[in-house]
């Protein structure tokens, strides 16, 4: 896929910061290199030493000396590479990217960040903007400035329906948007999975549709999967995801860890082609310079105690607790909000 | 909300230099770990705000506000985005520190190069440049004037008391808001603060941006911007669409830091990283006179952590670090990398004394002065 075509000639500007290229030198350099390129102040100066997490199910997380170094200094821009790791395998394991050779991965200080960022890296002023409808405000938000043309799609009980989409791309030929640059549209929104604010999660069948009308018109899908894991049901029951089906390569997938450990530490991760990822990179490279340290490497030093299992076992706590949550919330609007059409979801036509 | 009784942490120690431990209490360790207020978690924010009064004395307090940032230079990233048309004109130093030139490649506005001395941004060079750029007959205006004016990244110089309230004066007479970044504000090596931009604003035209990271943590991603309601919100709604909140648990653990210091620990430990990096630079400067004498020309940094060392006799030193440095077991970063025309040769190299200790600093410019000489035998066989 030619890439350029969707950025911004502001995300195109972007150039490395070449202090923070200089760091890759000490990786080749020998152990002789007097490296004073970097403008990194001295970690020993910093006051907090060590520190020790509990947690909940009583084992604790030791952040000795040397951690504690990695939790205060700064880190690289695409993240804290045991952490970094860990996402990739994970990504891999769950996804199963068909094109993953081709895709990086990069933590982010929450994923709205990284959506932020991918909105910005191609959205320019009246630019258009598919997206479900109702959509998430806090994507609303971060596109007001640019007064997009919107192209809202309608949907029913299971999501955005691939019928609306195809009318309002109708207007358009394929064969004659997919290299063109200005007033086509060129990005698609989604939340596949407990769609905000509708609740509701889009079947594999629909999935597949959307995908292949995304790729008829050259649309890059971002998929916005913060509820992934507290989907209610078996997690081999889980539709795919979008990723999970990129044989274009053309999904950029936002995962977030706000809803299964914590929401204050702000850490999200990317996954999409790395031409684009790269941008979102130099952009971080200019402005928060990177996630967090100290939540990166307690979100790390956590996966690393649990292991898979133990992490699949706090998120199937959280998805039951979340499903109790739900069933009372059902009770109590059955209860008093009952009435003929109050919250039925009205089929696509 | 997510509900925070999902989330698997529960408790919460930190050791800090001295034994001392930190223990967050539950109300605490819960605020760390939910999302929290865009422009900041409200007892840090508070305590800054009692911080920067007590400090700076801002005329115009009362009509000022504070806000946290994800590390200060996002807060500056996030004030270009807010303040910049294309077209716009923004002043700069010449040179300036490297990233923020990055930051204004992708925005592409029109640049103000200003050279310097040894206390920063020449007000004669400045007038006449906004004068030309006034004249120019372009749709865009002179928006903002960006300096760091201690210790400045990357020559290393303060820019004195007079010097600032020239630089006001104008910026006064052009309309411009000036972006005082000022990292280095804490590390200055002889207990004398010059009065801030901040202080200094009768006109609420200053955002000042403040930074933990060399002072606490640069990794925790925490720093501060001070300055007119109008700005601020500007930033804040942008970093509500991004990061939504600055990270909340660094935001907790450095207010409890400070909150157990009280001032008194505070100022101790800014005396203790004073002389620290005093020490530091004293070793460099020994390092220097050691072996570049003659070879290369540089100021004496009053504070920070760079010194900005000129070559005597090559016109460039960009090929010779990066492509030969790395052998010659020493890495500085090229001046090109920091002035506005990088296209121009310049003689000029930055280096950061901050993590490399006394002995290494000696052999690292024993290095640096036999890759000097190689290089100017190697340009005076080109020529």
């Amino acid at each position: 896929m030619k890439y350029s075509r969707f950025l911004t000639q502001v995300s195109r500007n972007r150039q490395p910061s070449l202090i923070r290229e200089m760091t890759n030198l000490l990786a080749q350099a020998s152990p002789e290199l007097v490296f004073m390129a970097g403008g990194l102040p001295n970690a020993q100066m910093f006051p907090f030493q060590a520190g020790s997490i509990t947690l909940k199910d009583g084992r604790a997380l030791t952040i000795h000396p040397k951690l504690m170094m990695d939790c205060l200094q700064y880190g690289p821009t695409p993240g804290y590479p045991p952490l970094v790791k860990q996402l990739k395998d994970l990504t891999q394991q769950l996804h199963s990217p068909p094109r993953w050779a081709e895709m990086d991965l990069i933590v982010t200080a929450g994923s709205q960040d990284g959506l932020c960022k991918a909105l910005e890296m191609m959205i320019s002023p009246g630019d258009y903007v598919v997206t479900q409808e109702p959509c998430y405000t806090g994507t609303l938000s971060i596109l007001k400035p640019y007064k997009p043309r919107y192209l809202p799609i309608s949907g029913d009980q299971n999501g955005m329906c691939p019928e609306a989409l195809k009318a309002a791309l109708s207007k358009w030929k394929p064969e004659e948007v997919q290299d063109t640059e200005k007033d086509v549209p060129k990005v698609l929104y989604v939340n596949p999975n407990a769609c905000n604010p509708t609740g509701v999660s889009l079947p594999e069948d629909r999935r597949q549709e959307i995908y292949k009308i995304a790729s008829e018109y050259n649309l890059i899908i971002l998929e916005d999967d913060p509820y992934y894991f507290v989907q209610f049901g078996d997690r081999k029951d889980f539709p795919p995801s979008f990723l999970s089906m990129d044989v274009d390569c053309r999904v950029i997938r936002f995962d977030s860890f706000s809803k299964i450990l914590s929401s204050g530490l702000r850490i999200g991760y990317v996954t999409g082609p790395k031409p684009l990822v790269e941008r979102i990179v130099l952009h971080a490279q200019v402005s928060l310079l990177h996630a967090p340290a100290m939540s990166q490497v307690l979100v790390s030093e956590l996966l690393k105690l649990w292991g898979d299992e133990g992490f699949f076992k706090h998120t199937d706590a959280v998805q039951a607790f979340y499903l109790d949550q739900r069933n009372a919330m059902l009770e109590a609007a059955e209860k008093h909000l009952s009435g003929p059409d109050l919250f039925t979801v009205p089929l696509c036509h | 909300m997510p509900n925070p009784e999902k989330f698997p942490f529960r408790e919460m120690t930190v050791t800090l230099e001295g034994g001392k431990k930190l223990t967050l209490s539950k109300e605490t360790l819960s605020a760390g770990l939910q999302y929290g207020p865009s422009h900041g978690y409200l007892p840090f924010r508070n305590q800054l705000k009692r911080m920067v009064e007590q400090w700076h004395a801002p005329p115009r307090w009362a009509e000022s506000d504070l806000i946290v940032t994800v590390g200060n230079q996002d807060g500056i990233s996030k004030a270009l985005d807010m303040l910049l048309d294309p077209e716009d004109f923004i002043v700069v130093p010449d040179p300036c520190y490297s990233d923020f030139l990055c930051m204004l490649s992708s925005l592409a506005p029109q640049i103000v190069a200003v050279s310097v001395d040894d206390q920063g941004m020449r007000p004669d060079i400045l007038q006449s440049a906004l004068e030309k750029a006034i004249s120019s007959g372009s749709t865009g205006i002179p928006k903002a004037l960006y300096l760091v004016p201690n210790s400045c990244n990357p020559t290393g110089t303060n820019m004195g008391e007079e010097r600032r309230q020239e630089i006001y004066a104008i910026a006064q007479q052009y309309d411009l808001i000036i972006l005082e970044d000022d990292p280095y504000c804490f590390l200055q090596f002889n207990d004398k603060y010059l009065p801030s931009f901040l202080s200094m604003d009768v006109d609420g035209r200053v955002l000042r941006f403040d930074s933990f990271s060399k002072v606490v943590s640069s990794g925790l991603r925490i720093g501060f911007v001070t300055g007119p309601p109008p700005l601020l919100q500007g930033i804040t709604l942008h970093m509500q669409a991004s990061c939504i909140c600055p990270p909340m648990l660094s935001q907790v653990l450095i207010h409890e830091l400070l909150t157990s210091w009280g001032d008194e620990g505070f100022k101790k430990h800014i005396s203790d990283i004073c002389q620290f990096y005093k020490e530091q630079r004293d070793a460099m400067i020994q390092a220097l006179k050691t072996h570049l004498t003659g070879i290369c020309e540089w100021i004496v940094p009053e504070g920070g952590i760079f010194v900005w060392l000129k070559v005597l006799h090559l016109s460039d030193t960009s090929a010779m670090l990066l492509e030969r440095g790395a052998k010659g077991d020493i890495v500085l970063v090229p001046g090109r990398e920091f002035m506005v025309d990088s296209t121009k040769p310049s003689p000029y190299m930055r280096a950061a004394y901050s993590c490399v200790t006394p002995e290494e600093m000696m052999k690292g410019m024993e290095n640096l002065a036999k890759l000097i000489q190689k290089e100017i035998e190697l340009q005076s066989t080109h020529t």
